[in-house]
């Protein structure tokens, strides 16, 4: 199977797997497989915001206010959320949209990527509001180690994915013998392995972020970093919807319907499903370590993060039908779905912190010279 | 606007009024010596303002059908609750009348449920419907299961009896 931008054979859409089907040909949403993916996209759609919308000087004078250690609590959790960000603004695209059948899905694997790039500009926007050298803040995410450990677990799944698609693309099933290298290539384990990622993401969407946003919202519930909640709210909530999308995903693989050998693969699949979920959340706990090595901040420490992970993991493992890992039942951290809760979103640009709403209104640029014909 | 203060409020929309309970006697209350009454074929605009008498938590814009001459529907709602720290479970045995959605009624009677979009694209409020029907005010989107609810934008049909994990 090799990829076309735009299959000629004539097929029944409505008979394709959401995967490894014949490509998309015609993109037409007058019948749907799976109405879902076009209910998401319409959803998103709706979701639409631009971080410049969002008023973010109040948070420079906070930010040089916070002690040392808040300030790396702050910077590296940023950090982080920019290397996730990163990665989901292009793996869905790379590695899903070669081998998708379904263009309603297709469509919703595109704009779920598009939304993660604004969520990556206004990293850059933050960044430029807060500190005065971004540069020194971004290079830093290829340079730190604890970084860098995030993002391999973070993208190991994507890149065998796309690795093994671009072989299956190209020769077909198979055993090949590549640069010295015999490689095997069977439509079952790209399944398998397609099934896996498709864990991963749902994991790095549906823990990760959230564990990140935690910190996020800490800081503006003692009413510092208003502005950076703000956007992360807007994060938040498009995040909601991404994980949605990808439980969506999962649990109409498990069912079997839409393919049966997706089906066998999910539940042969259990106990590594688990493994990746409690990987993430050991994973999430070591980062909260690093987090707060230097002391931790009003209402949030290691501790309590470490049990906000026991608590979401649960929450995520049984969203996709199976069984908790914590058994940890209660949110220790009850104040974020003030934070979560999209009825508290406000993009009118009647709320006066919305800088767009002010260009002009006052002039930022203040030079001493300006106060030169002043006595006192 | 103090209702109490105007003579008008005596007429056929007092019941409308009753913020607690009886209207007080006014007789020696001559804050302005003498009232004068409009004289108007129709009643006073501000006699037909209505205030909200409800439980804030409940308000009165309700998803439901209003019936003329009908009282809202109450539907008993028997919630079993396995959130405990200690696995035990707890019983609430409430009522829906109401509310917009089934979580904001739950709420309001004090029972915790999950909740973060509240509007049924995240899931975190899914519940197990033991018994009984709820109509959807809006498509759920988040994934449920054939014997789960979105609490956050549903409302009962009938009495219902639900489990929250």
């Amino acid at each position: 199977m090799s990829y076309t931008t735009f299959n000629q054979k004539t097929f029944d859409t409505l008979k394709q797997p959401m995967f490894f089907g014949e490509t998309v040909n015609v993109a037409r949403y007058d019948i749907q497989k799976h109405k879902i993916f076009e209910n998401l996209i319409e959803k998103q759609l709706s979701f639409f915001w631009r971080p410049e919308e969002v008023d973010l000087a109040n948070d420079r004078k906070d930010f040089i206010d916070l002690p040392e250690h808040e300030q790396h609590i702050f910077l590296s959790n940023l950090k982080y959320q920019t290397l996730l960000d990163s990665v989901q603004g292009r793996s869905p695209n790379v590695a899903f949209l070669p081998i998708v059948s379904l263009p309603e899905l297709e469509t919703w694997i595109e704009t779920w990527s598009f939304s993660e790039t604004i969520h990556s500009r206004s990293y850059t926007h933050i960044m430029r509001n807060v500190v005065p050298n971004p540069a020194e803040v971004f290079d830093d995410i290829t340079r730190n180690d604890f970084i860098t450990r995030r993002a391999v677990s973070v993208t190991k799944y994507y890149d065998e994915l796309i690795e093994k698609c671009s072989f299956y693309t190209q020769l077909g099933e198979g055993t090949h013998t590549i640069n010295g290298k015999v490689i095997d290539i069977n439509l079952r384990d790209l399944k398998r392995t397609l099934y896996l990622t498709m864990v991963s993401v749902n994991v790095l969407e549906a823990i990760r972020f959230y564990v990140s946003f935690a910190c996020s919202f800490a800081f503006a519930e003692r009413a510092k970093m208003e502005g950076n909640a703000k956007i992360i709210k807007l994060i938040a909530r498009d995040e909601a919807l991404h994980l949605t999308g990808t439980q969506h995903i999962l649990q109409i693989m498990a069912a079997g319907k839409d393919d049966p050998e997706m089906g066998e693969i999910a539940e042969s699949c259990k106990d590594e499903v688990r493994e990746i979920f409690l990987d993430a959340a050991e994973q999430e706990k070591e980062w909260a370590g690093y987090l707060f090595k230097d002391g931790s901040m009003i209402g949030l420490n290691q501790h309590i993060l470490a049990q906000y992970v026991d608590y979401i993991t649960d929450q995520r493992i049984v969203a996709i039908g199976l069984p908790p890992i914590f058994n940890a039942k209660n949110n220790p951290l009850p104040w974020i779905n003030s934070w979560l809760n999209s009825d508290n979103v406000q993009v009118a640009p009647q709320e006066a912190e919305i800088s767009s709403y002010l260009v002009g209104a006052l002039d930022s640029a203040v030079d001493t010279d300006d106060f030169g014909d002043f006595d006192l | 606007m103090n209702q109490s203060t105007n003579p008008a409020s005596n007429n056929s929309h007092q019941d409308e009024f009753r913020l607690d309970g009886l209207a007080p006697e006014h007789d020696d209350f001559s804050l302005e010596a003498e009232t004068v009454e409009a004289d108007l074929d129709h009643e006073p605009v501000q006699d037909c303002l209505i205030l909200n008498t409800e439980d804030a938590e409940q308000p009165e814009t309700s998803a439901q059908i209003d019936l003329d001459g009908m009282d809202k529907p109450i539907h008993a709602v028997s919630v079993i609750n396995n959130a405990g720290t200690n696995n035990s479970e707890q019983f609430h045995e409430v009522s829906f009348q109401n509310a917009n959605s089934l979580l904001e009624s739950l709420e309001a009677q004090d029972v915790p449920v999950h909740y973060q979009c509240r509007e049924g694209y995240c899931g975190s409020c899914r519940t197990q419907l033991l018994e009984g029907e709820v109509h959807y005010t809006e498509e759920p989107m988040a994934w449920i299961n054939d014997d789960e609810i979105l609490p956050c934008c549903c409302i009962p049909k009938t009495a219902i009896r639900i489990k929250l994990t």
